[in-house]
């Protein structure tokens, strides 16, 4: 599903500040990740590149068998519409649109049909478990629930690849742990490969692998103590 | 796309209803200004030609003289072959006592012979008008169109009180006509009176202002033109109503065209709020549009949705601008048609705004491009917003260039160029004057940024020592954001520019004619015969002057004609006066001859002096000969001199009255200078002149001040549209400032927030925008001083030379300067009063979780 080889990336012009040192990494498809390291060590750079945000200042990214590094912007937008699907750490819901069209603005970029939408932002709230708030506004939620709506937003297209940049770390204990076992789910149920950033030790324990990294390097790599649960 | 326009924008201009109704304003003053501009120049033209044409009813030809049409030339032209029918005119506008009812055209026509040349349709019980001997036989007699008099409440036989050039007459209404052809002619405001009556009411002697001519048919009207200017010689104009009508719209065209530039000025205040605008927009909307683009959406989606916005301002504010444009269109007309009527004697229908579909179009047309090119660069630059650092923490700046030397050696060389093709005109006309135009503003747009920031550098000290706390906040807020400061701080100064620019040459030309009509008015009294500067109301018989001599207290008096022939297709000025008494009193600037030139040549041996752009015009001078057309002939006219006047914007001929009555043989007079003996008393003698006058004659005595006075009335009407592009210059500086204050407090969200959470209090953060805005518009007036400078040496040379011809000399604009520092600081307060309340009402949370 995934293949880095030797990803470099460097920040600015004068005082450059390189975020990835030179990493080299395989996820194979199905497969949970999670990915933990101290601020700054380049957690939220990583996953920007496999997701096609950013391109590497040198090395090879294969998402599904496409090479990522060499792609323009538009050829990465369109990848990310049918491969890839985000949450991240602040929702980054749009404030002005209620639950349901925030859910159906990646199938609306997509050009899918009205009726086709409507179906799937119906059966991807079901998923989430918020039916019944679709003609709400994001700022009349609370944090998990707002979460809840990200994640359907991250479902409704049905992209093979889910990065979660600390999708938990807004959220108290609970509500987290709701949020990943509605995660869990998903990677069970639909065989989606799930890369996420996360601080917390509990969360990377739900996932089957973990990868450390530190200062712009994989520090270290291998199975959950205790994971996969 | 669709979805995300409908969603996504419709939410978020229902969420700041108050910015987008900013940014629509700014649509809408420019297309209100531009179509209200448009529709009232079309109006206007438009009125001109409908009223020649319809007064003109069946006539195929008119003939007109400068000065009047003398009467015998009816019997001469009756004599002619191919003449179906002829009739002589006199043509008047006149002012009802009751001025709600608007100026009344009047018609003087022979009633005998008139049922040829146009179509009577005579109303009411005692219809038809019989018996016109009885019209004829009672002086007092008029006819109106049912319309007026509807309007008035006149029945046939009741009398309205209308004022004419010898004071306040009334006319009884004898018969009324049905609103078709010819009476629909000035708005239906049509008067009819016999012809000898409008002779006597106005001072024509024994002249018509045209005699109308119908053609027998069978004569071609090439024809007919051919036998009349044969018989009647080159004085005689011999033309079709169409082309008078056109000639006359040709009279007034530079003026109204002057209007455009206030209209593109217009337009591009829109386009550029709307630059502003889309700017603040695209910041505000950072996240979301890295949202969008981490969910798939390319960068051409995000342009076409930023743009698709733009369209739909542009439609809707094109479509609130026009119906504003409709409501201002009236005033612009009145203040168009009031100047070319005294300046030009040039006169429209009292027909109100009409807005052809064709305008309408080509406003909102022009409103949705407008906002195209506005939100052009924004929409591509949120376009190029790449995900990551939409979402990376930290106020985003788009970056400048770091070597800015290319671009100002760019920008001085542009500039350099605009001065040099000023100064050495390669060729000449209107695209001399766009190429500098060009070359100045893009000269101007290049030098603006880098001028700025090294203007803020040097304040930056200034104001931290001032207030610490505030003056720091601002400095970082405006050199951190060069290209917003930029930004805003061109387009004010463009406006102040323009502002100094035109006003400087205003200015200059206002100080200039006053100072000329200092040297050349230098008598006690003038006795006018018309209100009217260039076209005739009335005028004196030549022997009123031996009445006025006996005037108690007057020492010498001075008859000044005047008229406007046509010179090679432009309407010039010929004034003739006692040259050798006058040149006694008066001064004039020569650029070649000198005062004796004057009194030998032209007051003893017949020859002519004349202005410095009739000179330049017609590429005469001393030692050559201008040879006009009189009633007596042509007749060649050494030129023993040129001077500086102004006494008309296409040239100007003065001769000795001598000389004029030998070939032009009419002694009527305009003007009588009247000079007082030492030791009367100027006042009492114009109380006696007027005692003398009352009843019998016009009698509009103007002291040498009040005389000046009402030049420079005139002088300012022209100047209408001057003060309304200064008006939208302001307008400029106020949007301008707000939506850039706008910007940099939403750019700013988060450290106002720290700040608050640090303890500032909310006067802290007012006063910071507040002074923000101050610096803004200090540094623009700071660069406009001497870009205004540039624009008004301009305007005052190249531009005055090709249009007027005139030489004017350069005059700081001090006036508008003091009224500039007095209201801006006021305007930018004003301005600042929306994003300060924003920044002041920021919730700190809220404020820290921006990011
Ligand atoms: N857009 C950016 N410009 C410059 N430096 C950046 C940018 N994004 C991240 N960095 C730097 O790269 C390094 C890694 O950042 P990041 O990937 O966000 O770390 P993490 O998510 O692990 O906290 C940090 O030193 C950060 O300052
Ligand atoms: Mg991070």
């Amino acid at each position: 599903m995934l293949r880095l080889q030797n990803v470099v990336k460097t920040y600015g012009g004068k005082s450059a500040v390189t975020a990835l040192a030179g990493i080299d990494l395989t996820v194979t498809g199905g497969e949970m990740v999670a990915i933990m390291g101290p601020s700054g060590s380049g957690k939220s750079t990583l996953l920007n590149l496999l997701g096609g945000l950013d391109v590497p200042t040198s090395g090879s990214i294969l998402v599904a068998g496409t090479d990522l590094a060499d792609k323009g912007e538009k050829e990465r937008s369109m990848f990310r519409r049918t491969t890839i699907s985000y949450i991240f750490q602040a929702y980054h819901l749009m404030p002005t649109l209620k639950v349901s069209q925030n859910v159906a603005l990646p199938l609306h970029l997509a050009g899918e049909s009205s009726a086709e939408v409507s179906r799937r932002v119906a059966q991807a709230l079901k998923d989430v478990g918020l039916e019944g708030r679709s003609s709400h506004l994001p700022d009349e939620l609370s944090g998990g629930e707002r979460q809840r709506v990200a994640i359907a937003r991250a479902l409704v297209t049905g992209a093979p690849l889910l990065l979660a940049d600390e999708p938990t770390g807004n959220l108290d204990t609970a509500r987290g742990e709701e949020i990943l076992n509605l995660l869990r789910a998903i990677h069970r149920e639909r065989g989606t490969t799930i890369a996420m950033v996360t601080h917390d030790h509990h969360a990377a324990s739900a996932c089957d692998r973990l990868i450390r990294l530190r200062d712009g390097r994989v520090e270290g790599d291998g199975p959950v103590a205790g994971g996969g649960r | 796309m669709n979805f995300l326009l409908r969603t996504l924008s419709l939410s978020y201009v229902r969420r700041h209803l108050m910015k987008t109704m900013l940014t629509l304003l700014g649509v809408v003053v420019g297309v209100a200004t531009f179509s209200a501009i448009r529709s009232a120049q079309g109006t206007l033209v438009k009125g001109i030609r409908s009223t020649v044409d319809r007064v003109a009813g069946k006539a195929h030809l008119q003939i007109t003289m400068a000065g009047g049409v003398p009467e015998e030339v009816q019997e001469k032209v009756r004599a002619l072959p191919g003449i179906r029918a002829i009739s002589p005119v006199i043509e008047q506008i006149v002012v009802p006592e009751r001025g709600e009812l608007g100026s009344l055209m009047v018609i003087g026509i022979d009633l005998l012979g008139d049922r040829e040349m146009r179509e009577y349709g005579f109303e009411g019980e005692d219809a038809d008008l019989d018996d016109p001997l009885l019209f004829l036989a009672q002086p007092d007699s008029a006819i109106f169109t049912r319309d007026f008099a509807q309007r008035a409440g006149l029945k046939t036989g009741d009398t309205l009180p209308v004022r004419v050039p010898t004071g306040v007459r009334r006319v009884a209404a004898r018969g009324l006509l049905s609103p078709k052809g010819f009476a629909e002619a000035f708005g239906g405001n049509l008067m009819v009176v016999d012809v000898y009556a409008a002779q006597e009411l106005f001072g024509r002697g024994r002249r018509f202002d045209r005699i109308d001519v119908r053609l027998a048919e069978g004569t071609t009207v090439a024809q007919g033109t051919a036998t009349l200017a044969k018989a009647l010689g080159p004085a005689y104009r011999v033309e079709t109503p169409d082309r008078r009508g056109k000639q006359m719209e040709q009279t007034v065209n530079n003026f109204v065209a002057g209007f455009n530039i206030t209209s593109g000025f217009a337009l591009s205040i829109g386009t550029f709020l709307i630059f502003n605008a889309f700017n603040v927009a695209v910041n505000r909307r950072r996240r979301d549009i890295g949202t969008l683009r981490a969910l798939g959406a390319t960068p051409r989606q995000v342009q076409s949705l930023f743009l698709m916005e733009a369209l739909v301002i542009g439609l809707i504010g094109g479509a609130v601008g026009c119906l504003a444009g409709g409501a201002i269109a009236e005033g612009f007309l009145k203040m168009m048609g009031q100047t070319t009527d005294t300046i030009y004697g040039v006169t429209s229908s009292g027909g109100s705004v009409r807005f052809p579909p064709g305008i309408i179009l080509e406003s909102v047309l022009l409103g949705i491009v407008a906002s195209l090119i506005g939100a052009w660069n924004p929409a591509l630059a949120a376009s190029r917003i790449s995900p990551t650092e939409a979402f990376a923490k930290g106020a985003f700046q788009a970056k400048i260039a770091a070597n800015q030397a290319p671009r100002i050696a760019a920008g001085v060389v542009a500039l350099d160029c605009a001065i040099l093709m000023a100064l050495f005109p390669p060729y000449a006309g209107n695209p001399l004057i766009l190429s500098i135009m060009a070359l100045g503003g893009v000269g101007m747009v290049l030098l603006v940024g880098p001028l700025s920031r090294l203007i803020l550098r040097l304040l930056a000290p200034l104001l931290m020592g001032l207030s610490p706390v505030a003056g720091r906040l601002c400095s970082d807020a405006l050199l951190g954001a060069p290209r917003r400061t930029s930004g805003t701080v061109m387009a004010m100064a463009f406006s102040l520019t323009f502002v100094f620019g035109l006003g400087g040459y205003m200015g200059s030309m206002t100080a200039t004619m006053v100072k000329w009509m200092d040297d050349v008015l230098t008598s006690d009294l003038y006795v006018r015969a018309s209100a009217n500067w260039s076209r005739p109301d009335f005028l004196f018989p030549g022997t009123l002057r031996q009445e006025l001599l006996k005037v108690p207290g007057v020492r010498a008096v001075e008859s000044v004609r005047t008229i406007r022939p046509f010179y090679q297709g432009h309407q010039i000025v010929i004034s003739s006066f006692e040259v050798g008494p006058v040149m006694k009193r008066i001064k004039y600037e020569y650029f070649s001859g000198n005062e004796q030139s004057i009194v030998q040549g032209v007051g003893r041996q017949g020859m002519c002096f004349v202005s410095e752009n009739f000179c330049g015009r017609f590429n005469l001078g001393v030692g050559q000969s201008v040879e006009l057309m009189t009633p007596t002939g042509p007749v060649r006219f050494p030129i023993a001199a040129v001077v500086r006047d102004y006494g008309s914007d296409q040239g100007a001929i003065y001769m000795d009255r001598n000389t004029y009555l030998r070939h032009w043989q009419d002694d009527r007079v305009d003007i009588f200078d009247v000079s007082v003996a030492a030791g009367a008393d100027v006042g009492q003698v114009r109380n006696l002149m007027r005692a003398k006058l009352a009843g019998k004659m016009p009698a509009l005595i103007s002291t040498r001040q009040e005389f000046i006075a009402e030049i420079k009335k005139a002088i300012d009407a022209f100047h209408a549209l001057t003060r309304v592009t200064v008006f939208l210059a302001l307008v400029v500086a106020f949007l301008g400032i707000v939506t850039s204050l706008l910007i940099s407090v939403a750019e700013r969200t988060r450290e106002i927030g720290v700040l608050k959470a640090l303890g500032a209090i909310p006067s802290q953060i007012v006063r910071s925008v507040v002074v923000e805005a101050l610096v803004i518009s200090l540094v623009a007036v700071i660069v406009a001083i001497p870009a205004g400078n540039l624009f008004a040496a301009f305007m005052e040379g190249a531009v005055a030379r090709f249009y007027t011809g005139w030489s004017m000399p350069h005059e700081y604009p001090w006036e508008i300067m003091a009224q500039l520092l007095v209201t801006l600081p006021f305007v930018s307060t004003l301005a600042a009063c929306i994003p300060a309340r924003q920044a002041a009402r920021l919730k700190i949370t809220e404020a820290i979780e921006y990011e």
